[in-house]
Formats: C-alpha cells, structure tokens, sequence
C-alpha cells in the first residue's frame, strides 16, 4: 500500500490555556474521501486550520505527500496543493466572482485562466454572473463559488469545512453531489461535517471527535451503523 | 484661470501624497503616520542629489520613489508587523508610526542642520509656455503629469493586475486572503513599499514647486492629508485623488479673494463642510470592514 497523502500524527491545539484538540492523528489516502465530524466545538475546525497551516499545532506533525509541513504558512501549503474551503464560505463579497476565482488562482498564473473556464462550465450559475460582486450570490451559490475558488488552486488534497452549513436540504444535495465529483476527479477530499449522516455515509474513512480527541474511526459505513456513534452523534430516525 | 492652474500644481502634489496615505489604511486598515517623514526626507535628499551630486531633476524623481520604497519596507517592519496580532494594533500603529517618523526627522536634522535647503539657481528648466493669456512652465507640467501619471498607475494597478487583486483581498478578508494562499505578510509590505514610494515622490516634487525643504513640511502636508483622505472617504483612492485637488484650489481661492492669513481657515472650512454633509467622506462605503 503507498504512503498516505496526508497524515496527522498528535495533533494538539490550544487557544491560551484551553487545550482544544488533544492527541488527534489520522490518515487520508490517496483519492479517498475522509470524514471528521463530531458535535460543534469538539475541535473539527481547529483540526482543519491547523492542517491547513492557518493556526500553529501546540504538538503534533503534519505530513503531507511523504514531507513534514508542521509549522509551513498558509500561502506554502495552497502552492503545495493544499487547500482550504473554509467554514462559513469566505467568499470575498465586494470583489466580482471572476476575481475571486482568479484569487483561486494566485499560485497557478499560467494555468489559472483554462481552470477558471473550466469551472464556469461545470458551475453555469457562476458564469452568468462573473462580472457581479461575489455578495450578490445566495448561500448555496457562494458555496459553489468558495468551492470552484479552491478547485482553480489545482489542489490535491481539499479540505472542506462545514460546506453543507446554513444551506437549505435541496442546496446540501448539490454541495455533496459536487463533493462525489471531486473525489471522482481523484482529488484526496478531507470533509468535516456537523451533519454526521450525510458525511459519514459518503466518506470511505470517518473520524469522530469528541471534545477534542479521537472517539472511534473507522470506515464511514460502519460508523454509521456502530451503535455508539448512533447513541451519541447520529440519533434514531 | 491662472490660479485654477495654481491649485491645480499645488492640488495634484496634495493628491499624490494623500492617496499613499490612504492606501495603507484601505489596505491594511492602518494608519501610518510616519508618511509625512516620508515626504520631508525626500525633500532633502532630493535636494542633495540635485545639489551635490549633481543629479538632473528627471533621475532624482526615481531615485526618491526607490528610496521612498524602500523606507515603506522599514516602516512596515519595525513598526507595524512587530505588533501584529496584538489587540490594541490600531492605536499600537498609530503611536510606533510616529515614533520613527520622529526618528526620521531626527536622522534628517542630523544630517542635513535646522535650515531651510534650496536647489541651486540652474536646477531647474526655465522653458514655459504661454496659453491664452495663461503661462505655465515646463515644471509646473512635469510636477502635474509625474503625479497624475503615477495616480492612474496606481489605480490600475490596484484595478487590473494580480497585486492589485491580492491588496483588495487582503482589504477585505485578510483571512480569507490567507486561505487562497495569498502571501498576507508580502502583500502588506508591498503595499507599504508602493505608499512610501508615492509619499516620496510628492516630497520631491514639492521641494521643486516651492524650491525648498523644511523641516516643518511634513507637518502641514501631513494635517492636510489627513483632511483629504476624510473628506474623499477613508481608504478611497478616487476620494483622495479628487480630495487633494480640491484642496489645492481651496488655498489658492482662498488666498486670491479672501486673503492670505485666511488660507487654512477658508479651505478646512470647506473641508468640514463637506464632512456635515456627506460624513463618510466623498467617495466612502457606508459599511466599514467585515469583521
């Protein structure tokens, strides 16, 4: 078997005194799809950002494509092909949609503007409008454009955090439909998710936290049926 | 006609150093009052390079706008980015700005004495141009086309180039910026590089338009350009573009038909005015920066 894409190995993150991720290592194959999901404030997000070199880990490593990029900046990891899709979408409102993919693009200069076309295609709704600020977009299509932003990055591994939030269940559809065509591309895809069922049930690994440290792992359709993951996280329906 | 043309001159020079003023603080959200010791030691150096080194005033303008670059990368290293993070940056900014612009002085003073400096008698071209009644001299146009030249050329570069994207990203969202890999710490600097560089140049160009250096000229341009970039609406490049323009033909009108003693009443009364009519300036967003 080859090396994990990335691997996370005793990651702890504080903030001050509050430890806020304790002891959390996993794997993400190469092409796979890994879930991290877990109540909110158990530690998904800090976990995200300091992957993504966006905060600095108290302890731990990162591991990304066989080299250590622990203590790396954002801007070095999104060159490497790392990227972030973050929570909350962070479209930049004032500035048009056609700008912001070219943002997307900032490490990839020659290849940035054939990426851009290609995203105007599979998101027609972002073409229509590429000359409008980015503000003017619904929730569900600023998602679509933070999403196609980090796809003109060329990432080979995509963190997504929280995509599905605040959006209607029509629009939480499209968004994981998206998610499947971007593993099917072969793009390695870390997801966090506070809805736990739809994550889990696309993902081929699923990690649950639980105030900061690991719970259970495992493949994502075994968690969803492991009775302790449904006791806490998933409910009865 | 003659004065319009008069505060033209005088207003472009304004403009020039107001817009590098307030292109930080739309930036970066900062102030930087170290832009004003800018200005006043490219005055001198300019100066020195016309006078000792014997320097034509054509390369002493690029030679100021590199030095001008370069003390922007100082300033924004020794006393902005040390303080990043830090709750209290604005006012921590604000205060450390001063702090070496004070330095800059103090360096100046040291080496250049307490007293007015002057170009030497042949420095400049004496060709002017006589319009309808109207005269104008070769260096009134290159001080009106050098600054107007380098205003449009910033407006295109914040506009059109893929630095000008990252700095209006970074405006925005610094976070965000950061996350689509937008080199946050460069940028920033560069955006203090190109303020200083644009403060310099307006420095050099009013030491030729009223052939002299002071120490104390850092402090008029200063209030003055703090005034305009309100009164364009902070961080608005085209609000401080047309601000200092305004300005220049306030003093000069104001001086013509009111008389001179009343120059700063007349034209920062004119200022205020504005403001009570349109408090966020000329050219401002209501909304100020997501948060």
């Amino acid at each position: 078997m080859s090396d994990p894409l990335l691997s996370v190995q005793g990651l702890c993150v504080s903030y001050g005194r509050v430890q806020a991720v304790r002891d959390v290592s996993f794997e993400a194959a190469q092409g796979s799809l890994v879930a991290l999901v877990g109540a909110n404030g158990a530690g998904k997000t800090s976990v995200l950002n300091a992957v993504a070199g966006l905060l600095r880990p108290r302890q731990g490593k990162v591991v990304f494509d066989g080299t250590d990029v622990t203590r790396w900046p954002a801007h070095r990891l999104v060159d490497a092909g790392l990227v972030q899709v973050p929570e909350g979408r962070e479209v930049l409102a004032t500035m048009t949609i056609q700008e912001n993919l070219q943002l997307g693009g900032w490490h990839r200069r020659s290849t940035a503007d054939a990426s851009i076309d290609e995203m105007y295609e599979r998101f027609p709704v972002l073409a229509e409008r590429r000359d409008l600020p980015a503000g003017a977009l619904s929730g569900g299509e600023q998602q679509m454009l933070a999403i196609a932003r980090a796809l003109v990055a060329q990432p080979r591994l995509l963190l997504l955090d929280e995509p599905s939030m605040g959006l209607a269940p029509r629009v939480v559809d499209e968004v994981f439909r998206v998610i499947e065509e971007i593993r099917q591309s072969g793009t390695t895809v870390v997801l966090v998710e506070q809805n736990a069922r739809r994550a889990l049930r696309a993902a081929d690994v699923g990690y649950v936290l639980e105030t900061g440290s690991l719970a259970h792992s495992g493949p994502g359709h075994e968690l969803l049926t492991d009775e302790r993951v449904i006791a806490a996280y998933l409910g009865i329906d | 006609m003659q004065q319009v043309l008069n505060g033209i001159f005088a207003g472009s020079i304004y403009a020039l150093f107001a817009i590098g003023f307030t292109l930080v603080f739309g930036v970066l959200d900062r102030l930087n009052l170290a832009h004003a010791a800018v200005f006043t030691t490219s005055a001198y150096v300019g100066i020195e390079l016309v006078a000792d080194l014997g320097l034509s005033i054509w390369l002493a303008i690029p030679a100021v706008l590199v030095m001008g670059a370069v003390l922007g990368l100082v300033i924004e290293r020794v006393a902005f980015r040390p303080l990043k993070g830090r709750h209290d940056a604005h006012f921590a900014g604000l205060i450390s700005s001063i702090a070496v612009g004070g330095m800059f002085l103090a360096l100046l003073q040291a080496r250049y004495g307490p007293d007015t400096r002057r170009f030497p008698a042949d420095a400049f071209p004496s060709t002017d141009f006589e319009l309808g009644g109207v005269r104008i001299t070769l260096l009134q146009l290159v001080i009106l086309g050098v600054s107007l030249g380098l205003m449009l050329g910033l407006a295109y570069l914040v506009n059109r180039t893929r630095l000008g994207r990252g700095m209006r990203a970074v405006a925005e969202n610094p976070h965000a910026a950061a996350v689509l890999g937008v080199n946050v710490d460069r940028v920033t600097a560069t955006t203090f590089a190109i303020s200083s560089a644009l403060g310099a140049v307006a420095g050099v160009l009013l030491a030729f338009y009223v052939n002299s250096a002071q120490m104390t000229m850092g402090f008029n341009i200063e209030l003055k350009g703090l005034a305009v970039i309100i009164v364009g609406g902070m961080g608005s490049l085209k609000g401080a573009m047309i601000g200092g323009i305004a300005l220049g033909l306030a003093e000069v009108f104001a001086v013509q038909y009111v008389g001179s003693s009343w120059r700063d009443v007349v034209a920062f009364g004119l200022l205020f005015g504005i403001l009570l009519l349109r408090p966020q300036g000329l050219f401002g967003a209501r909304q100020v920066r997501e948060v």
